[in-house]
């Protein structure tokens, strides 16, 4: 209840922090590699404690939406269908461009976690949906998959990112196209004017997009709507704007 | 004929309404149909010429409207938008509103090429659409409410975050002739009476979700144009401006160097405080957000957030050319805080930014004159820049309140009818409709637009013989005009041609392109010539051939009646009408539309007696 009260900012880094660092076990890699580069300005002696891992020769591949800069075009929801179907095909797209209050255009996208709760649920022996790691990308495996009696994938998908296929009941998840996302391609033509795309891929940054990895697309729209058209009001920082209840499951 | 099922790009059926009995069915279409007339405006227009006889009431209770995207909505191809075609209630022609978003390719996912409307509701009703699933839903709850109200709930209860909607406000359930129907909240299909002929069916709003793709005949060939044609609208140098700007970079423009930026019901067309309305401004103090329809690299929309004065924290779109000319530099606005307002005022009561605009300047002018007294209009005294008297006008109007909102609600050509006194001398509307932000006689070209488009005083229409076949095109692809029509230039039957042949399967020749937008055209011409269209009609309003312009870069201009007659006499004899502006016997037959041989006869005759 008290998560209501508190404002739009805390919320997400109490969320980030949650997922991110205070559950101990996995580490997403993200975090891991964004604490490195925070590192890297710090004072030597911290460093020493961060114990940043050696940098990989073939760097783990990431998705990054720069949500302010997306106009919803939704030429990635076109690539990616194309990609995978041969047609324009939004409802196969594995990357979602969601509105929120029909005002503001909310990329909803795999962020790749490295503890993938998706593949954690997912209950078949072998795993249905496997990462591939070549391009971290998840491939599902259609013969094992239960499809729509099942979707455990989609239940623990922090982000709500995963959506069922209409036709077969099953998850749509991100498989990074082999490794060149084809959504980014497509972002990088079309949106780069004048605000610059909004996807970015095989780049990690830190700060606002990994702490959307928790939040869900509402949520991120109800932020992203503060963020866009009520910063500092009068000098204060306003919530004009409720947020989405969070789910209890989830804590 | 035959029928055919379409290859490609159509699904060959279109999903029928009828709201007086609450039911639904499907109508098959024939290939050749689309061949002919391709889809959008174009097939309203065949709809329209084979159901209505002569003098149709539009408001009648099996009257239509048609929501049609074309063949290309759904697929790879840039920018695709949609078009509602119906009769007007508000000029009594045949009328076609386009509007962008997403809405029209959301029809196409559902697995059909059309909504055709038809029928009268007993209660308000709202359609929810989801692939071949349609329901009649109970609209009392939402009725009267504003449009963005109305698509809250409507969102709400398809709980479908990619569901699309299509709205009226109150304006439209009062019968508003101008109202229009708002499209995902920000962007309107207006200009024809939309809105009034939703709410004469007591059809509050539609959603539409699809999941299907659209067939396409010959992918690989079918994505090599398409993808040509788009990368046009990524790298082409002149369109960067647009992409930055939207359409309000023409505020200045037009007025620094087009010498076109209409001022004070148009008077001049020099308006110096355009640097506190204008595009820079805008970007300066209101702008936040850029965004597209559907696979568009332009996003010429921009939402922003009005940031001090009385309507501050209002997030709202705009302004464009045409509602920041109409509302602004139209009606002598100088702060832009208020114009935004009244602009998202007029979105959330489903009205158009366009002929209201042309409406309250009209009534500003009249009042200035003296013909008009502020007792005529419930007291109220507008003059040029009084942002906040013609805030009150508008929801007047809107709700057709008291004596101002009765005579405003009228619509510039019938309220100059009641007020006599020379008002007719300041009734800026061509067909009886208003017309939109362009002086003619700094921007020539306009003119075409104007005067012979086929549904009156509109900018949609395209601005050269050319270009007005380019545009009856455009419309009924349901194509933008910025991302293709305007942007292509001289290679629009090439890369329209070279998408159709491979998408739906056709063999039509670059030729083809041009004899198509001609039948479309002549269609739409005579329906209009049975309701008593000809040359006669194609003119624009005196002040344009009486007034110089006082002041500006093209100071001194004037629009002459020879420059109507040869634009009139080029694009006749380029369609193949005659000196009356009536489609020849001959000219029917070549394009196909020997069925419209007897009505025209019939028209001729009427004009005789």
């Amino acid at each position: 209840m008290e998560d209501k009260k508190k404002k739009l900012p805390e919320l997400i880094r109490t969320e980030t922090t949650r997922r991110g660092f205070l559950r101990g076990t996995a580490v997403a890699a993200g975090s891991a590699v964004a604490m490195a580069t925070i590192g890297s300005l710090a004072p030597k002696s911290a460093q020493a404690q961060a114990k940043p891992p050696e940098p990989k020769k073939d760097p783990m591949k990431f998705l990054f939406a720069e949500r302010q800069n997306c106009t919803g075009c939704r030429a990635c929801e076109y690539a990616c269908s194309v990609y995978h179907t041969g047609v324009v095909r939004p409802s196969v797209s594995r990357i979602h461009v969601l509105k929120y209050k029909d005002s503001i255009d909310v990329p909803v996208l795999c962020w790749h976690c490295n503890d993938a709760p998706c593949i954690a649920a997912c209950p078949t022996t072998p795993k249905a949906i496997q990462v591939d790691p070549k391009s971290n990308g998840i491939i599902l495996n259609e013969k094992i998959c239960l499809g729509a009696k099942c979707l455990k994938c989609q239940e623990a998908c922090p982000a709500q990112y995963v959506w069922a296929n209409p036709d077969t009941g099953q998850p749509l998840i991100c498989d990074m196209c082999g490794g060149d996302p084809e959504c980014v391609k497509a972002c990088s033509a079309q949106s780069g004017n004048p605000q610059g795309p909004c996807l970015m891929a095989n780049k990690l940054g830190f700060g606002v997009n990994m702490a959307y990895r928790a939040v869900t697309p509402e949520q991120a729209g109800a932020d992203l709507m503060f963020l866009t058209f009520y910063p500092n009001v009068g000098g204060k920082r306003i919530t004009p704007v409720k947020t989405a209840k969070t789910k209890k499951a989830r804590r | 004929m035959t029928m055919t099922t379409p290859k490609g790009g159509c699904f060959g059926k279109i999903l029928e309404i009828d709201l007086s009995k609450q039911t639904y069915k499907t109508r098959e279409v024939p290939d050749e149909i689309y061949q002919k007339a391709i889809g959008g405006n174009g097939l309203g227009a065949y709809f329209a010429t084979t159901e209505y006889k002569a003098h149709k009431d539009p408001l009648a209770e099996d009257a239509f409207m048609f929501i049609g995207p074309g063949p290309l909505n759904g697929t790879y191809c840039v920018s695709t938008r949609m078009s509602i075609a119906h009769m007007s209630p508000y000029t009594g022609l045949i009328s076609h509103a386009e509007t962008g978003a997403h809405f029209g390719n959301e029809i196409k996912w559902a697995g059909w090429d059309g909504i055709y409307i038809k029928g009268r509701s007993k209660k308000p009703v709202w359609l929810s659409i989801v692939d071949d699933k349609v329901e009649f839903k109970d609209a009392a709850k939402v009725w009267g409410k504003t449009t963005e109200e109305t698509h809250e709930m409507i969102m709400k209860e398809m709980k479908d975050p990619y569901a699309r909607t299509a709205v009226i406000g109150p304006a439209g359930e009062n019968q508003v002739p101008f109202s229009c129907v708002i499209v995902e909240r920000f962007r309107a299909a207006a200009r024809s009476g939309t809105g009034m002929l939703m709410g004469n069916k007591k059809l509050k709003g539609l959603a539409v979700r699809g999941t299907k793709a659209v067939p396409v005949a010959d992918n690989g060939k079918f994505m090599e144009m398409a993808n040509y044609a788009k990368k046009l609208a990524v790298e082409k140098e002149a369109w960067q401006g647009i992409k930055r700007w939207g359409t309000a970079g023409l505020l200045e423009q037009n007025n620094y160097f087009t010498g076109s930026l209409i001022t004070k019901n148009y008077q001049t067309t020099w308006y110096p405080d355009i640097v506190k309305i204008g595009g820079e401004e805008a970007g300066r103090k209101f702008w936040k957000r850029h965004v597209a329809c559907n696979h568009c690299p332009v996003h010429c929309l921009k939402l922003g957030v009005i940031r001090e004065g009385k309507y501050k924290g209002l997030i709202a779109e705009g302004p464009e050319y045409e509602s920041g000319g109409l509302l602004g530099s139209n009606l002598g606005m100088t702060d832009l805080n208020t114009e935004l307002a009244m602009i998202e005022a007029c979105d959330a009561y489903g009205i158009d930014n366009i002929s209201t605009g042309g409406v309250l300047g009209f009534a500003t002018e009249l009042v200035e004159k003296g013909i008009l007294k502020p007792a005529d209009l419930d007291g109220l005294k507008p003059k040029w820049g009084d942002g906040e008297t013609y805030m009150e006008l508008i929801r007047k109007i809107c709700y057709k309140e008291g004596k101002a909102g009765k005579l405003l609600a009228k619509g510039v050509k019938k309220m100059a009818a009641q007020i006599g006194k020379g008002a007719e001398a300041y009734a800026m509307q061509v067909k009886g409709k208003e017309l939109a932000a362009h002086d003619p006689r700094g921007d020539k070209a306009r003119a075409y637009s104007y005067c012979l488009g086929s549904c009156g005083g509109d900018h949609h229409e395209g601005a050269s013989t050319r270009a007005l076949i380019i545009f009856a095109m455009l419309n009924s692809l349901s194509l933008c005009s910025f991302a293709s029509g305007l942007l292509w230039g001289g290679e629009n039957a090439k890369i329209t041609v070279g998408m159709l042949n491979p998408l739906c399967g056709w063999s039509m020749k670059e030729d083809d392109y041009w004899t198509t937008g001609k039948r479309i055209m002549t269609m739409e011409r005579v329906f209009n010539v049975r309701e008593g269209v000809s040359r006669k009609d194609d003119g624009l309003p005196k002040r344009f051939m009486t007034e110089k312009l006082p002041a500006g870069p093209k100071k001194g201009n004037i629009f002459t009646a020879e420059d109507t007659k040869k634009m009139q006499d080029e694009f006749y004899s380029f369609v193949g009408w005659d000196e009356k502006g009536i489609p020849s016997e001959a000219t029917l037959k070549g394009l196909g539309l020997e069925y419209l041989i007897d009505d025209v006869a019939a028209a001729r005759k009427e004009y005789k007696s």
